[in-house]
């Protein structure tokens, strides 16, 4: 195997259970996105972009969708005879099988496929974000400072720094402490979640981890703080970007709503730095005569009879005539039928709102119906409410 | 299936295509918002379970070759068989540009002889169709006949002197063909689709050539249908269809795609058509974005009025524009109180701020490439 300078891991196995009915049939990092990708579009094209050609994606929930969604890794242009995207699920070892325990755990498990491609660097990273980074620039940024570790990091807020583990740095950037939730933040830069190793070192930790029991073998807890109580060189890394976890129902609604304020936060024409997906291989979409559209996204598929106001539209959505579709994300292949409204909610793939029905409220949380639920004719969802199969009205 | 091989050939006649073909093949020609002509047949053959598609290039074969790059869009970049991108060639045998399909047939001998389907199915470009071929080819199996012609009742593709044209009798035998009549007088509308033996073509190619014949239409199938030696049976295509053959054919066609039924006849979900992909972002509509009847392509960002037109991928449309009737292709830009009607911009046009440009229905205005208006 030709040696790599630079191997990255992405954390693919998160549940992301707060994201309710959204990811009760898939993994956090496949949940549709921005009208045309997945969380995990991101990461991967971001790798593509800085050129990191060898990922390992480390599933472990709901895989099915995501390994599908991956396949040889062609839209990222990673389908490469030297490296290329693999996916890493947990597998049985001749001393007993194991599920990954911890994001530490996850990579120690897969050391051998690390070591194939002998890197100098690996890079963690999270399927949870969205944002554009030049994973290279890191890079670069790791070796002068002659770094062990670097840990990306962005300025939060002040009064929400109590919510993000926080890097505490002298003026060079050297970390001095790591603060997971402080009470009394010291700092407001915020963990990323994307740390740049050196190999040899990291792997000694990963060892060591592994042999202590009462190691719950995560990075946040266990390999950072060990890697400072031991001195090693530790720096953070400023980033300063577009940078959005779409953990929750409302973060997720949020960051789909971002991409309609102008200018765009995150820009995606960017020639240079496109994001990747998978390609549904669908005709333009059609606007039909009477529909209304203002303020939206709408992607290849979609066909609209109705009015669509500051809303998001994935794929082979169809919204029907006199349907009213208003601040909402709806997925790939739902349909809103006949003089159904829709207000800030979350409409899921292929989800059916059926005629007459209305979904969310004008304020209020985020209403959600879930992956291929059909909605009866004639029903209401409240804001908040989460509707799944087994919802009855 | 995969006992069928495809080979297209792009040389088609397009001198009422003006503008719009000066520097690409019928087969290029972007239609439909994100599409190539070219797209709908290696589609429809890919589709069929054809894994060996050839493609003969005539003139103009860079965007072509640009397009199809590895075949991979389409699955042919297998290790077995997959695309064969065939341009002239000078050897002993190719004297570079074909004088016509026998000829580039003839050129191309080498890779219809290493090819190792029994069968091979031979279209040409200049006709948008999506078509079920596995029934096309399972009836060629099954009837024994030498060639199988396809051919579409459609009235609109018929032509006068344009276009070739067959009548069938009640068992399906090809009774009779006509190449190029001042006004057709047979029924059907052959679509230069066709399926036989790749041997059987081999020889009837060979045979061509040495008698110094061109046209595939008038030296080959004319005599083999009318001598009676030979079997020819039809299979008759009932999808959509379109011929490509002048600039208002090409106009009608995309605002034909404007209507559901077409939409849904020619997008099934059993016939997908691959293209390659240009990753885009969404279209985005602006807050006084007016649009209705139309089809937009991802990359777009619409803040003017846009009415029955077709808008290819990244096209900007600036506040009070006004857009009726047109199709903008890829990366097309019409600036702020500018007024379209009737008009096909080729890529990268840019109407600016104030301009106003009405064609007539009939004859819509071609604005060229990169031309600034």
């Amino acid at each position: 195997m030709k040696k790599k300078t630079c191997v990255a891991m992405l954390l693919a196995g998160g549940q992301g259970s707060r994201l309710g009915v959204l990811t009760k049939t898939v993994a956090k990092p496949a949940v549709p996105y921005g009208g045309k990708y997945r969380i995990i579009d991101f990461p991967l094209s971001n790798c593509a972009n800085s050129g990191i050609d060898t990922v390992g994606v480390l599933t472990q929930y709901q895989p099915l969708e995501l390994n599908a969604y991956i396949g040889s890794g062609a839209p990222w242009d990673l389908d490469l005879t030297n490296g290329g995207v693999f996916v890493l699920p947990p597998y049985q070892k001749a001393k007993g099988s194991d599920w990954y325990r911890g994001t530490a755990n996850a990579i120690y498990q897969n050391m051998a496929f690390i070591e194939q491609y002998q890197p100098d660097y690996v890079l963690v990273l999270s399927g949870d974000h969205i944002y554009k980074m030049d994973y290279n620039a890191m890079l670069n940024y790791h070796i002068r400072k002659g770094a062990d570790a670097t840990i990306a990091v962005r300025p939060v807020p002040w009064e929400e720094a109590s919510r993000f583990g926080i890097m505490n740095t002298d003026a060079d950037n050297n970390i001095i402490e790591f603060e997971e939730k402080p009470k009394n933040p010291k700092s407001n830069k915020a963990s990323m979640g994307i740390y740049m190793f050196t190999w040899a070192k990291l792997r000694d930790y990963l060892i060591a981890d592994e042999a202590d029991k009462k190691s719950s073998n995560d990075f946040g807890k266990n390999i950072i703080p060990a890697m400072l109580a031991d001195k090693q060189v530790m720096v953070s890394y400023d980033f300063e970007g577009y940078w959005k976890d779409v953990g929750t129902i409302e973060s997720l609604w949020e960051a789909n709503m971002d991409l309609l304020s102008q200018p765009m936060p995150i820009d995606l024409h960017e020639k240079q730095w496109r994001i990747f997906a998978r390609n549904p291989g669908l005709a333009p979409h059609y606007i039909a005569k009477g529909a209304v559209v203002s303020d939206s996204l709408i992607t290849e598929g979609c066909e609209v009879h109705g009015n669509v106001k500051h809303s998001v539209l994935f794929a082979g959505v169809t919204i029907e005539e006199g349907a009213e579709i208003v601040d909402a994300v709806v997925m790939p292949h739902a349909v809103v039928r006949r003089g159904a409204v829709v207000r800030r909610s979350i409409i899921a793939e292929g989800a059916i709102v059926g005629p007459g029905s209305i979904v969310g409220e004008e304020t209020g949380n985020i209403a959600v119906v879930g992956h291929s639920v059909t909605l009866p004719a004639g029903v209401k969802v409240a804001a908040g409410q989460q509707v799944d199969e087994e919802t009855t009205f | 299936m995969k006992n069928v091989m495809g080979v297209i050939y792009t040389g088609d006649s397009d001198a009422r295509l003006r503008e719009l073909t000066m520097t690409r093949a019928i087969a290029a020609l972007p239609v439909a918002g994100r599409y190539r002509v070219i797209d709908f047949l290696v589609s429809s053959m890919v589709n069929s379970g054809i894994k060996n598609v050839g493609i003969i290039m005539q003139k103009n074969y860079h965007s072509l070759m640009d397009h199809l790059g590895s075949g991979k869009e389409w699955d042919l970049h297998g290790k077995h068989d997959g695309l064969y991108v065939l341009p002239p060639f000078l050897t002993r045998e190719n004297v570079g540009v074909y004088s016509g399909i026998l000829d580039a047939l003839r050129s191309n001998s080498n890779y219809l002889t290493r090819s190792k389907q029994e069968y091979l199915l031979l279209s040409n470009s200049d006709i948008i169709y999506n078509a079920h071929l596995d029934e096309m080819i399972q009836l060629h199996r099954d009837s024994g006949a030498d060639i199988t012609l396809m051919y579409t009742r459609d009235p609109s593709m018929r032509r006068n002197e344009y276009g070739s044209y067959i009548s069938v009798d009640e068992s399906g035998n090809v009774t009779d063909i006509e190449v190029e009549p001042t006004e057709p007088t047979l029924e059907y509308s052959f679509m230069d689709v066709m399926i036989m033996k790749r041997e059987f073509l081999r020889q009837v190619v060979d045979k061509g050539v040495a008698h110094g014949h061109h046209s595939m239409n008038r030296d080959i199938l004319m005599p083999i249908i009318q001598e009676g030696h030979c079997r020819v049976n039809a299979w008759e295509y009932t999808g959509p269809c379109w011929r490509m053959d002048s600039v208002q054919s090409f106009f009608r066609f995309n605002l034909d795609v404007l209507d559901a039924e077409n939409r849904k006849r020619l997008f099934t979900n059993d016939l997908p058509v691959y293209t390659k992909v240009r990753d885009e972002m969404p279209a985005r509509y602006g807050e006084n974005a007016s649009i209705i009847n139309s089809m937009v392509a991802d990359g777009c960002i619409i803040e003017g009025t846009v009415e029955n037109s077709i808008l290819f991928r990244g096209v900007r449309i600036a506040p009070d524009a006004h857009v009726k009737n047109c199709i903008i292709m890829q990366d097309g830009q019409v600036h702020s109180s500018a007024f379209i009607e009737n008009c096909i911009l080729d890529k990268q046009a840019t109407i600016k701020r104030n301009a106003k440009l009405i064609g007539p229905a009939a004859y819509p205005i071609v604005i060229a490439k990169n031309v600034v208006i």
